[in-house]
């Protein structure tokens, strides 16, 4: 599909599919906008980490799709620079843990950079980094969203799924911003050697046209009147896994997907929380300081007295993520404890 | 009178003569017996004096290359400035000479003609002389040009900082005396829409870029007439339409930042050119070999000009690293290493302008190391303790100003040496009121208001059309 052509074609996707689909569109309409980052475009290659960019560099070329050294502080530096002159690049982490190897280039340089130049320049580029726990241990799978949510001039993104992953690809990519984009390993079905054990692979029709998804909107996905639950990529599908649970005991929870966090839509949070007057915030990310703090301090400040009881959050343990099964599967937040929780909170 | 300088038959057994190295520069006076180059057979090196009293008007042959028994290498003439035409061997005169990639000392500056860039970024300026001076084909105006910004700069840090010792200066200040010709000399071999990414140390790049003396004078001040409207203060200067990029305050970020823009030149088609300035100190951390090596697979349109001060804050190079040229360390990229001499502008512009055609031509990346030093300290309050004063007075006897001041007057008639002096006289008059007229705007600009602390910190989108 074409950039700007809207159709009403549907056609069914994984997310690595629509977010492949996303680069596609903007790489047709826009000459300003290209990809970087290790293995992305080789000949021969797997299309990055995760395949998301498979192919494209037969459509787009080498210079378009550009294999980098393994280098994440000249990705992300050469990123600000293009943007800084009019490029919009699309730069790739491998493994959303390297990005620490940048964390200059995001934190001192993407994100100051329109501010600091009061407005004189800005820095439209889209950070691309898998995150999320699969059994690769603590450097290959770790969440980091409470990492941006922190820095001032970055937004953050983090879809649950493949309509949401391409219309916000779009949106980010046409962002003037820098715009941190989360995709979690074990949503984006991979296929043969590529899939990932445990994941979960949404698979969705999604428009094969062109399309965007506004940045800084939640979406509530399930309706419910006796809490309210807050949870992000693949926890999302872990709670309304759990709703279906609670539904079958008699409480219907409202799920809402946290798909961006900054800006973040405190309006949607914030009504659904004075319905239900219980929430419930899910995360992947470790306990202290992750973006449920900061969402539970504002519905604090907000709503305290109109809540029935204290908000509740379910999150990986204030450890680094271990990398054995059993470990790994009692460090990722679980529908059951997400059950657990939520019953705890629904007893009146 | 114009006579030829030749290669003697110095009474070798064939081979190969290579003219190695000039005793003199052009412009210089050469009375007879001097020594004027020397000469490389396969046996020997051997001197080659000057015959006659002369003003060697032009140099013919670089350093470097092969020449024959009887040949003409240079040009002597009674009078600085004699016209050529008449003694004009062959076209030889018309005839870039090659200039060897390191050897950047003046003398070999020649071979790149002072085009419009140098006009384009210097400004107007009042002709002196139609002469040829010293500096490799470029013209007195040219050369008064980078004389004029040189002073600027050098003015201006040296009124900053007498209005920081009276407590006048918000912030901090990291001063730049010293390496002036650095800036000047690189920035004058960029076009206007070149950009160009500076440091901590900003002062004499974003000025001989161009920038607006004003608006980085209020950002200093922190005044909402800033280029920054106060938000980004003394290490962080600018002036986008000038082709100055932000400068950057972490150590060596500017580098796969410059790289990003160069590459985001290529991809659309352009030929402008990113420069990213950095000192000695930058050249040890990660930013450095990532972006450098990425730049150099890429064949990115940047040139990397290492300021090597020989100080990283109070740290001495040798405590820092255990190579000596910086440049050396362009072989681990595959691409060209170049040392010139930080306080000679001319050699600073032509080896510049070298990396920047190479750069803008496709032929990638170059690491250029100035030798300079800053005469002040790190930044304000560093004495400078670390240093000995012989060491200082030593780089202040190599000023580049003075320097570029004797050649300009020297090389004149002798008629004419009253009023070029007095025109330099009055190009620094000139530059410190200009100095002190932007700190006047600075400190009479209005504060900026409390309320633009908060933003902005998104860029809006553009509405859809």
């Amino acid at each position: 599909m074409s950039p700007g052509e809207v159709s009403n074609d549907k056609r069914a996707m994984t997310m690595a599919e629509a977010l492949r689909d996303a680069m596609t569109i903007a790489l047709r309409g826009d000459p300003t906008v290209f990809l970087l980052g290790e293995d992305i475009g080789v000949s021969g290659g797997f299309g990055g980490g995760f395949t998301v960019t498979l192919g494209l560099s037969d459509e787009f070329g080498h210079d378009r799709v550009m294999d980098t050294p393994i280098s994440e502080n000249a990705i992300v530096g050469a990123a600000v620079g293009a943007a800084m002159v009019g490029m919009r690049p699309v730069a790739e982490m491998q493994y959303g843990d390297f990005v620490f190897l940048a964390m200059d280039q995001v934190v001192n340089q993407a994100a100051k950079t329109h501010y600091m130049t009061d407005g004189g320049l800005r820095a439209p580029l889209v950070l691309r980094l898998p995150v999320g726990a699969s059994t690769r241990g603590a450097q290959h799978g770790q969440s980091s969203e409470a990492w941006f949510l922190h820095t001032p001039g970055l937004r953050v993104v983090c879809p649950s799924n493949p309509y949401d992953a391409k219309g916000l690809l779009l949106a980010s990519i046409r962002d003037n911003n820098p715009v941190v984009f989360l995709e979690h390993k074990l949503l984006y079905g991979g296929k043969g050697g590529r899939k990932e054990k445990t994941s979960v692979d949404p698979v969705m029709d999604v428009p094969c046209g062109d399309y965007e998804v506004s940045l800084g909107s939640v979406a509530v996905r399930r309706s419910g009147a006796d809490l309210t639950i807050l949870a992000n990529m693949l926890m999302l599908h872990r709670a309304l896994g759990a709703a279906e649970e609670l539904s079958l005991r008699g409480i219907e929870a409202e799920v809402i997907d946290m798909r961006c966090l900054l800006p973040l839509d405190m309006e949607t949070v914030e009504a659904s929380a004075r319905k239900t007057k219980r929430v419930l915030i899910v995360e992947e990310d470790n306990l202290t300081g992750g973006w449920g703090a900061e969402v539970a301090a504002r519905l604090g400040e907000t709503l305290f007295h109109r809540l029935e009881k204290p908000i509740r959050r379910v999150a990986a343990p204030d450890t680094p993520l271990p990398c054995a099964t059993a470990l790994e599967r009692e460090y990722v937040p679980s529908a059951e404890r997400i059950v657990k929780a939520a019953m705890g909170l629904s007893r009146r | 009178m114009i006579a030829r300088v030749i290669v003697p038959d110095l009474g070798v057994t064939g081979g190969e003569l290579k003219l190695v190295q000039w005793q003199a520069r052009e412009g210089d006076f050469v009375t007879s017996g001097t020594s004027l180059f020397l000469v490389e057979s396969d046996k020997a090196t051997h001197e080659v004096e000057a015959f006659q009293d002369g003003y060697v008007r032009r140099i013919l042959v670089a350093e470097g290359a092969q020449v024959e028994i009887g040949s003409t290498v240079a040009l002597l003439a009674d009078t600085i400035d004699e016209p050529l035409d008449a003694a004009t061997p062959d076209a030889a005169l018309d005839t870039a000479v090659e200039t060897p990639s390191r050897a950047s000392r003046s003398t070999c500056a020649q071979g790149v003609e002072a085009t419009a860039p140098a006009e384009d970024l210097l400004g107007p300026g009042a002709p002196l002389s139609d002469s040829q001076l010293p500096g490799g084909g470029l013209s007195a105006e040219t050369l008064t040009r980078m004389y004029r910004r040189m002073v600027l700069i050098r003015r201006y840090e040296d009124h900053l900082y007498k209005l920081f010792l009276q407590g006048r200066v918000p912030g901090t200040l990291h001063q730049c005396q010293g390496q002036e010709a650095v800036a000047v000399g690189v920035c004058a071999g960029l076009r206007k829409d070149d950009v160009i990414f500076s440091t901590h140390r900003p002062v004499g790049h974003v000025l001989a870029k161009g920038a607006s003396l004003e608006a980085i004078t209020a950002e200093i001040w922190g005044k909402a007439t800033g280029c920054a409207g106060g938000k980004g203060g003394q290490m962080h200067l600018m002036d986008v339409a000038a082709g100055v990029m932000p400068s950057n305050a972490i150590v060596g970020a500017n580098i796969p930042i410059a790289t990003g823009s160069a590459l985001g030149f290529k991809l659309s088609g352009s030929d402008r050119v990113a420069v990213s300035f950095f000192g000695d100190g930058a050249t040890n951390i990660g930013a450095f070999h990532e972006g450098i090596n990425l730049a150099a697979v890429k064949e990115a349109p940047v040139v990397f000009v290492c300021e090597n001060n020989l100080y990283a804050a109070s740290t001495h190079i040798s405590l820092s690293s255990k190579v000596t040229d910086i440049a050396d360390r362009a072989a681990a990229y595959g691409i060209p290493g170049v040392v010139v001499d930080g306080m000679d502008v001319t050699a600073v512009y032509h080896s510049a302008r070298e990396a920047i055609e190479r750069a803008r031509s496709g032929r990638g990346p170059t690491l250029l190391e100035c030798k300079t030093y800053r005469y002040p300290g790190h930044s304000r309050g560093d004495p400078g303790n670390y240093r000995g004063t012989e060491e200082l007075e030593a780089w202040r006897g190599r000023d580049p100003i003075p320097r570029l001041h004797d050649q300009l007057v020297t090389a004149c008639e002798i008629d004419e040496r009253r009023r070029v002096e007095k025109r330099l006289v009055d190009i620094e008059a000139q530059c410190q009121e200009d100095v002190e007229a932007a700190v006047r705007f600075a400190m009479q600009s209005p504060e900026p208001p409390p309320e633009a602390c908060f933003g902005p910190i998104f860029a809006e989108r553009e509405a859809p059309p």
